[in-house]
């Protein structure tokens, strides 16, 4: 059984059945359209300053206000949306490619290879994300790729110790024992016949980490060593709205509230997959699937 | 018990030196490498000479790396390049307010998250329980830097309450202003707390209730206030002192962020302020020591967890 369009496609059908996560993922796909169109429906650019409306509030004009630079903060935050998916995307995408490999090749073959994979992987681990993350930037520079990758790098530990965990209980599955027995190749029987088998709690982390690489980026911004500006991102607008809470209390107000609803939609969507996937293949007994929060 | 603590030692260890061996090296990296952090990267070759003097940069990788450890292990981190006092000093400087304002965070998660736990436990399923689990979603997925702002803006900004930043006020020696000023912080850091205990104590306690000890207890008439403050909640604590081990990063991370929220003078405030004026020693020093803390404190939660446990294994 390989992961076909079909088991999918009922996996996605039995999430969005359920009401919480039908309204989450409506919530992420409202935003990442309107991220994506932002050019097109929206009248202004994120990045032109009007010093003259700076710090205005909500009216006809700036529907969420102005910002200190006189840019409107409605659009700041379309914009940020585009800055908060691609650091998702890009971070997923790093921690999976790394990770995954490297929990398949620690589980297939065991020994000092498990050893030796994991220990490197647990030295990520010995430091809570965002310091790790910190850490990388203070000796990389600022900058969206520096975010993006010390943020991929903090995803490694739980793609690794996921796919190790699949990799083991499946080793001993009589299908993967068969392919074995037929002369297939340690590669064959790691990426054509586990890796197709343990898609479903790869998935999950995949969602639950988004999650985590959205917050983390926004943590980095607001602490002022994350992407730096003028790009339009949810941390570095909390940061800056900050220091105008006073001048501006609207301010802070819209960039937190979408960077919540994305954190708790993503959240939701995951647990609600972890439950629907685990109850067609049987519970792992593991616990709930859980990424760092700050 | 004395051999399941080396063995976890000796897990711990390697992994520890790895983490210290890249923290040191992470001043290799830094564009002109260690000189040109200490100096900058347009110093004369006099300064550059006296410095590569100075840290010994012309022995062995393995040797520099090796007297570093050794001098951290004996506390000495080296002097800050922004006001050349010693790291260890200014580090220690910090650490009593960041355990005030943990220690105070994690009062806050108990007092609100305990009683969350047991009535959503007692009830599965009512709307009781579904509304405390909407608490415990939205105390784990708020972020805590907006969190702090919303409470900035209500009880500083509009309600004029409390002071919008945060100072350091030691609890022994001022506890009315220590606890006025520790308000916001430790609440935006307990509301993760809460999250956590609401949702976990939650899913263990329901996991109790139906064991049969809790049959019997009920059957010989023990009222329902003993069966589970008693019997339930001990037990119920076991497989949760897990999750504490799993929350600590997030603790941590949540308590840096909160830090800077409140401008509040911390470890985390330190390291922040030490990274945007490149002080690498301080940036080193800082993190190896929560390093440290971080390892301690996961160490602290596994011998807790075997010591309260008698099923576990640790011969």
């Amino acid at each position: 059984m390989s992961a076909s369009q079909r088991p999918a496609l009922v996996a996605a059908r039995r999430v969005l059945a359920r009401k919480g996560a039908f309204m989450a993922a409506s919530f992420l796909a409202l935003m990442a359209i309107v991220a994506f169109l932002a050019p097109w429906i929206l009248p202004g650019d994120p990045l032109t300053q009007n010093l003259r409306h700076a710090l205005e509030p909500p009216s006809a004009a700036f529907w969420f206000g102005a910002d200190e630079l006189g840019r409107d903060i409605l659009t700041r935050v379309v914009y940020g949306a585009r800055t908060s998916l691609v650091t998702a995307m890009g971070a997923v995408t790093i921690a999976g490619l790394i990770g995954v490999p490297i929990g398949l090749v620690a589980g297939f073959y065991g020994g000092w290879r498990d050893a030796v994979l994991m220990r490197l992987v647990d030295v990520i681990l010995a430091l809570p994300g965002i310091l790790f993350a910190m850490a990388l930037i203070a000796v990389i520079g600022r900058s969206q790729l520096a975010a993006l990758v010390a943020v991929g790098i903090t995803g490694i530990p739980s793609f690794a110790r996921i796919t190790r965990a699949q990799v083991l209980s499946l080793r001993r599955r009589d299908f993967v024992i068969a392919v074995d027995a037929l002369g297939g190749s340690a590669s064959h029987l790691m990426f054509k016949t586990i890796l197709p088998n343990s898609w479903s709690p790869i998935l999950v982390q995949v969602v639950i980490l988004a999650a985590v690489a959205i917050l983390l980026e926004a943590a980095l911004a607001f602490l002022g060593v994350g992407i730096p500006p003028p790009t339009p991102s949810w941390g570095e607008m909390l940061r800056t709205g900050k220091s105008y809470l006073y001048e501006a209390p609207y301010y802070a107000v819209l960039p937190g509230l979408v960077l919540t609803l994305t954190i708790l939609s993503l959240d939701t969507l995951g647990r609600t997959l972890a439950t629907v996937l685990e109850h067609r293949q049987g519970s792992t007994g593991e616990p709930e699937p859980e990424g760092q929060r700050l | 018990m004395t051999g399941y603590i080396l063995r976890r030692l000796a897990q711990l260890l390697p992994v520890t030196l790895l983490a210290s061996l890249a923290i040191w090296a992470m001043i290799y990296a830094v564009p002109g490498g260690p000189v040109g952090a200490m100096v900058g990267e347009n110093a004369t070759p006099e300064q550059i000479q006296a410095v590569t003097e100075r840290l010994g940069l012309d022995r062995p990788v393995l040797v520099q790396y090796g007297a570093w450890l050794g001098k951290a292990l004996q506390g000495d981190l080296g002097l800050s390049l922004q006001n050349r006092q010693p790291v260890m000093e200014l580090i220690l400087e910090r650490v009593p307010a960041t355990v005030q304002l943990g220690i105070a965070a994690i009062l806050i998660g108990l007092l609100i998250g305990v009683p969350i736990a047991i009535l959503s436990a007692l009830h599965p399923g009512s709307r009781l329980d579904r509304a405390l689990s909407a608490w415990s979603a939205l105390a784990l997925g708020i972020p805590t830097f907006w969190l702090g702002i919303l409470l900035i803006l209500l009880f500083a900004v509009e309600l004029r309450w409390l002071p919008s930043a945060s100072t350091y006020v030691s609890i022994f020696e001022s506890p009315g202003r220590a606890i006025m000023s520790l308000l916001m912080p430790a609440f935006t850091l307990g509301v993760y707390v809460s999250g956590i205990f609401a949702r976990f104590l939650r899913a263990s306690l329901i996991g109790e209730l139906h064991a049969d000890y809790v049959r019997t207890a009920r059957a010989k008439g023990l009222p329902e206030r003993d069966v589970v403050g008693r019997h339930v909640l001990r037990n119920a604590l076991l497989p949760f002192i897990t999750i504490v081990g799993l929350m600590l990063a997030s603790f941590i991370g949540g308590a840096l962020v909160t830090e800077a929220v409140f401008t509040y003078p911390g470890l985390g405030r330190l390291l922040i302020q030490a990274i945007s004026t490149r002080d690498y020693p301080l940036i080193q020093g800082a993190i190896l020591f929560i390093l440290v803390i971080y390892v301690v404190i996961n160490l602290l939660v596994d011998v807790a967890y075997a010591w309260v446990d008698p099923r576990i294994e640790y011969g």
